[in-house]
Order: structure tokens, then sequence, then C-alpha cells
């Protein structure tokens, strides 16, 4: 066991553990953070991706050890108290779940994304939800809105 | 408290290394951790080595972790480019000096995996895996790249070309470090493409991939060519033969043709999930030919 001291949303963890468990274990099973799903657990789907120092990650490929020190955010982290973030809120008003179990992915990696492109075209969201599987909604609607959020923090 | 504290600025601990897991600071302590026992491996990205570990294919006693060695820049030097072996693909997507310069090989980073993969893997990583497919071989066999090893006997700085041994296996030895990847900046008129053809655009192992470049003299003619094959044999590899061809006769309808039949016979493909060896052949034939027109009309050849 080694201490690790993580940034998990905003708020300084520390976690006693196996440095090779996944980061993705640590989130669910030690920090009661189960809104990251896991999905394949080899990195093909994307459902447990989260946010590591800017970049979208998926969790179930970063072990603890390599995470030490790092900022993390997780789908738990976007909202602010009763208010979604406005990437939940447009995936809500659009429909852009079924049954969901993509969507905390797809949000962190958009998310992540919008971080380094703020208006990205629908082709340029198709490109950054690659590494994301969702096999019941359509992706059509999750790009919309991606951009839909996207919009709504245009300069005026 | 069950744990120890673990910063930044300590060595190793004993405790560390029993726990299976370290990032040493110094390349000099990498290196003797690696050396202090068996089974011990280098853990750069993860993003290969981790599902191997989960799937039972790997078993690694202690596991060095490379992200606190500086290894994660690219420097652009007057003769060469210098590339530390835990740039991510990200970062390779994001120099526009390598986009430049080296075309290719920002095009075949573009086709690996997706975005939170690209975050996490590693040039280097791609490359000590040793497999058939790894994107970034092809590009890099056809930019003369060399990789530099540390803690090996004799000349640090290995030829990419001789670096491939067999699927998995490359000359690299336990306790040896992949530092850096080296790419010596072109002195004359240059283009290159890449092309991987794979079952999906995204989050797919390469059936075939191919990356050429072709450089200029002072008329234009050419005077240089390379054509690097990957997922087509035991190694990534180079169509000797095939360039030969173009190298002397330059870039015409006939001599790509040429070319691109002598690359799909240097293969030596096989059947697998992804393709059969014939179909990966006359993919081999085709994609030689798409992308040299594409560089004798000046359009990429990619679309």
């Amino acid at each position: 066991m080694v201490d690790y001291e993580l940034t998990i949303n905003g708020a300084s963890r520390t976690v006693a553990t196996d440095p090779r468990r996944t980061l993705l274990a640590v989130l669910r099973d030690d920090l009661g953070l189960t809104g990251t799903k896991e999905g394949c657990g080899k990195g093909d789907c994307g459902s447990c991706v989260v946010v590591m120092d800017g970049l979208a990650v998926n969790s179930c490929l970063v072990y603890v050890g390599q995470a030490d020190g790092a900022a993390i955010t997780t789908v738990e982290g976007l909202a602010s108290g009763d208010e979604l973030h406005p990437l939940q809120r447009q995936f809500v008003d659009r429909w852009a779940f079924q049954c969901g179990f993509c969507t905390p992915g797809m949000l962190m990696t958009t998310y992540a994304f919008l971080g380094e492109n703020a208006q990205p075209t629908p082709e340029e969201v198709r490109q950054a939800i690659a590494g994301n599987l969702c096999r019941c909604t359509n992706y059509r609607s999750i790009i919309e809105a991606v951009v839909a959020a996207a919009g709504e923090r245009s300069p005026q | 408290m069950p744990g120890e504290s673990h910063s930044a600025d300590q060595s190793p601990s004993p405790t560390q290394v029993a726990s299976g897991y370290v990032a040493p600071e110094t390349l000099a302590e990498a290196l003797a951790l690696l050396a202090a026992g068996p089974q011990r491996t280098i853990i750069a990205g993860g993003t290969d080595l981790v599902p191997a570990v989960r799937a039972g294919r790997h078993d690694p006693a202690v596991l060095v972790d490379l992200r606190r060695l500086g290894l994660n820049t690219i420097t652009v030097e007057p003769d060469r480019v210098r590339l530390g072996a835990a740039v991510t693909f990200t970062d390779v997507l994001q120099s526009d000096a390598l986009a430049a310069e080296y075309p290719a090989l920002s095009q075949s980073a573009a086709e690996v995996g997706g975005p939170p993969i690209r975050n996490r893997a590693t040039l280097g990583g791609n490359l000590v895996n040793g497999s058939p497919a790894a994107d970034s071989a092809p590009p890099l066999l056809a930019y003369d790249a060399s990789v530099v090893i540390a803690g090996r006997e004799g000349e640090p700085e290995v030829p990419l070309r001789s670096f491939f041994e067999s699927p998995g296996t490359t000359v690299l030895q336990p306790g040896e470090i992949l530092t850096e990847v080296v790419l010596p900046r072109p002195t004359a008129p240059t283009q290159s493409a890449f092309y991987k053809l794979g079952p999906r655009l995204a989050m797919a192992i390469a059936i075939v991939s191919v990356a050429v470049r072709v450089t200029r003299d002072g008329d234009g003619e050419v005077a240089a060519c390379r054509i690097a094959l990957g997922a087509v044999a035991p190694t990534p590899l180079r169509a000797e033969e095939a360039e030969a061809i173009i190298a002397s006769r330059g870039l015409t309808v006939d001599s790509i043709a040429e070319a691109a039949a002598v690359a799909s016979q240097a293969c030596s493909p096989i059947d697998d999930i992804r393709a059969t060896a014939d179909y990966r052949r006359r993919m081999v034939g085709v994609l030689v030919g798409r992308l040299l027109t594409g560089l004798s009309t000046g359009d990429d050849g990619r679309g």
C-alpha cells in the first residue's frame, strides 16, 4: 500500500492503495464515484473516460500510481450544485442518451474537448468522440448536444 | 496509516519497490531499478501494458514508470529532431514543426486509437511493443529514424530499420530503455504521406499501413525514395526494391505501377481476423500506387 495524493473534482484526497489498481477502480470502489462506468476494461469503449490534468483519459488504462499528484475531474464534478453543466443540460434536452451507460464518458471526453476547441463543427465533435462507443442512442443527438453546449458559451 | 508518503523529491524507497511500482527521478535510477531484479518492466502511457497485465499476458514484478524522466519533449535541432520516448501521440499531433517536416508522422498519429488513447499512448511504447501494425513505424522508417537506447553496451543509437526483430520482439534487451526517437531533418525538397487501412476510421488495428517519401535534387528529380509497410510482415519493413525503382526512374505512371507491384510482392502478410493475406497483399499495391501518385501530382493521395 502506498499513499497517493489526488485532487478529485477540486478536493484533495489521499488514497492508500496498491499502485497497480486502476484509477477507475479507485474512483468507483474506494471513493464511491460510480458515475464513471466500466465498459470493456481495455480502452476500446470510452465509458470510463475522466479528465486528468486537463486531458481526457481512459481511467481503466491508468494505474493510480501513474496518477499520483494529478487533478481528476469525473462526471460528478461537472454540475455546480443543482445546476447542470451546459453539456449535461443539452444531453438531457436533446435526448442524447438512452440507456445512459456511455454518457459519463461522452460528457467527460467532450468537456475536455471543448476546453481545446470552444466552437467546434459537428465533424470536429465526431472526431473528438471517436474513442467513445454508444450502442443504443445515436451519435447524431450527442453531436448536436455538444455543438449546442458550445454555442451557449459563444461570445455575444 | 497503512500507506507510505510518496512525494516527487524522494528516491524510490524499498516499500515502493515492494509495492510493484516505482517512478524514479533520473534515468540512472531507472536503469538501476531495471537491473536490480527480474521481471522489471517499463511503463510509459500504459495503454498497451495495463490491459495486457489484466488479461494475464504479462506479469511484471516491478513497474518502472518513465514519467518523471523528462522524456516528453520534442526538440528541433539544426540537423535533426529529437522526440522523447514518452512523447504522446497528442503531442505529435499538436506539433507544428512535425506537421511541417514530417507530415506522414502527424498523419499516423491521427490514426492511433481515439483521443483519450492518444493522450496517454507514447511514441516509444508504440515502437518497443514490436507490433508489426504499429501506426508510427512506417512513417518513422520512411524518414530514416533511429532510436536511442540507454543502458546499452556500445553504440546507443540504432537505426529503426534494425530495431524490429519479430512480432513483439525488438533488439531492446531487458534493462535497456528506449529514450528517444531521432529524425534527420530534410536537406532537400521532400514530400511524404501515410495511409492506414483499418476496419474503421478510429480505434482500429491496421490491416495495412503504408508511408512513402520522395526527396528531390536541385533539378527537381527524385533523388531518394522510401516506401515503408506495416501489418503485412512479421515486422514493419521497407520495400527497398520498390524504392529503387522510383529513385532511379522518378515518379511516372509506369514506374509507380511497377513499384506498387514490387512492393506487394515484398511483403509476407498473414490471414487473421482483420483480413486475408491475399487482400493485404493487393492493398499494399493499391496504397503504394495511390500514395506515390499523390506525391507526383501534388495531391496527397489519401482521399
